[in-house]
């Protein structure tokens, strides 16, 4: 099967250089290598949140330059590092996220479903700002996983968990994506993670970087 | 009508003696800004009289030319004052707030001159101290509204980071920063109308009072002028920010600050 994303020639500023990537469609890939490889930027270059200096990427053939970024941005979605929610509870973050998308906002049974993927059992009408780091993380996973995409990517989805969340929440994640035919991209820094779930894993190394 | 008392040169002078007050409390309370007092004092003293010459000449023989130089100059300099105080706005922002401030504080004046007070909108008596008060507050008004976006852009990157990842236009993204700051900059134009005649009675219905003008006649140039000063801010900040924030993405929809 062609591969849903493409890379060749990538490079970013003067320093990053990628070598060519292929990502399959509907399986989990994991982004490896030590810090400062560029996974991070890999991601943020798959969405065009920023430009590459020189090279292309394609997107299921289609060149990501002649793309409408903000179609583009629905179905590569990228869930960051830094998390953000509302200050108010998981039902209007919910909400307010769908809005902002100009989408339907899911109905309660359905947020609880996506909350329990990662799970989080809390009410809907539970403030999000007295919540502990993990669990927001977990909140804003739940969001992103149930906003529709082709692809999912999760840049560090479990920096701030602790490890029995960590396995659980990914293994959810996961299967849910696999069921759906989402393909899923994973940057961690967990080896022991992607030894277990990695259906593909790319290892960036030192070798990419261009001082 | 009485009209004012002409200060003589020497009894003008007199004023001065107060500053000696303020030099011996200074010096009293350890506050190390003599110098700054009398550069100060020195300062206003030469730039007023700059000014009163100036303007004795330009009503001594009025000239449409005239007027809109001197108009002109203070769109200039209000502009210089914005861009210094706000070194973070890129090129293309700078001809909206240029274009902003110029059409806000221009078309307001010219409706004041016109439709309320009724004259030629050359007349440099009327339209050089209202075009100074109107363009001056705009000038405040597009200050503090720019002060206050940007430093909600900065302080909610993660915000704008997150919204735009999700696939958010920008538009979306950025409207509610662009709303808020309008309402802070807002905020001082309205709450100085608030306190008006009952905390201060405002500068210029004292100086026509002063000057022998009814008291009924001041207070409606002052209503008048409250009124063109919050719309020319209103408009000034909202087309400023509005425009200008259109140039804070790009093609990409890539935030870019």
């Amino acid at each position: 099967m062609a591969p849903i994303l493409r890379t060749k020639d990538l490079k970013f500023k003067d320093f990053l250089e990628y070598p060519d990537i292929e990502v399959e469609q509907n399986i989990c890939t994991f982004i490896t290598g030590a810090s400062g490889s560029g996974k991070s930027t890999l991601l943020r270059l798959f969405n065009q949140s920023i430009s590459q200096s020189e090279g292309k990427i394609f997107y299921k053939g289609h060149d990501l330059d002649e793309m409408d970024t903000i179609v583009l941005r629905q179905q590569i979605l990228l869930c960051g590092q830094a998390v953000f929610l509302f200050q108010t509870n998981i039902r209007e973050n919910f909400q307010q996220y769908f809005e902002f998308r100009g989408e339907i906002v899911p109905t309660d049974e359905a947020i609880k479903h996506f909350l329990n993927l990662c799970q989080i059992d809390f009410p809907l009408n539970k403030c999000c700002t007295s919540m502990s780091g993990g669990e927001r993380a977990r909140v804003y996973m739940a969001i992103h996983l149930a906003l529709n995409s082709e692809v999912l990517m999760l840049d560090e989805p479990t920096a701030a968990l602790d490890p029995e969340n960590s396995e659980n929440v990914i293994k959810n994640v996961l299967a849910f994506c696999r069921e759906k035919g989402t393909t899923t991209i994973v940057v961690s820094h967990d080896a022991a993670l992607a030894e277990k779930y990695a259906e593909r894993k790319i290892k960036l190394g030192r070798e990419n970087l261009h001082a | 009508m009485r009209n004012i008392v002409k200060l003589n040169l020497l009894q003008f002078g007199v004023i001065y003696l107060l500053l000696i007050l303020v030099l011996i409390i200074m010096k009293k309370a350890k506050i190390n800004q003599t110098k700054l007092l009398i550069v100060a004092s020195v300062r206003m003293t030469v730039q007023l009289v700059l000014a009163g010459l100036l303007l004795s000449y330009l009503f001594a023989t009025p000239h449409p030319i005239f007027t809109i130089m001197y108009v002109l100059a203070m769109v200039v300099f209000s502009v210089y004052r914005i861009f210094s105080k706000n070194r973070w706005i890129n090129r293309r922002f700078k001809i909206y707030i240029i274009l902003a401030l110029t059409v806000s504080g221009v078309l307001i004046l010219i409706f004041f001159l016109k439709a309320v007070v009724g004259i030629s909108m050359f007349n440099p008596q009327y339209a050089i101290p209202l075009g100074g008060m109107i363009i001056g507050n705009t000038m405040t008004g597009i200050t503090l509204g720019l002060k206050t976006f940007h430093e909600n852009l900065d302080s909610n990157r993660t915000q704008i980071t997150a919204l735009l990842d999700i696939g958010a236009t920008p538009k979306k993204v950025l409207l509610p920063f662009v709303n808020s700051a309008l309402e802070s900059a807002l905020l001082p134009t309205l709450n100085s109308m608030l306190g008006m005649g009952i905390i201060s009675l405002p500068g210029m219905m004292t100086g026509q009072i002063l000057s022998g003008t009814l008291p009924l006649t001041a207070i409606m140039y002052q209503i008048a002028i409250m009124i063109a000063i919050c719309t020319s801010v209103c408009l000034g900040v909202f087309l400023t920010l509005y425009f200008g924030y259109q140039t804070l993405y790009n093609r990409k929809n890539q935030f870019m600050l």
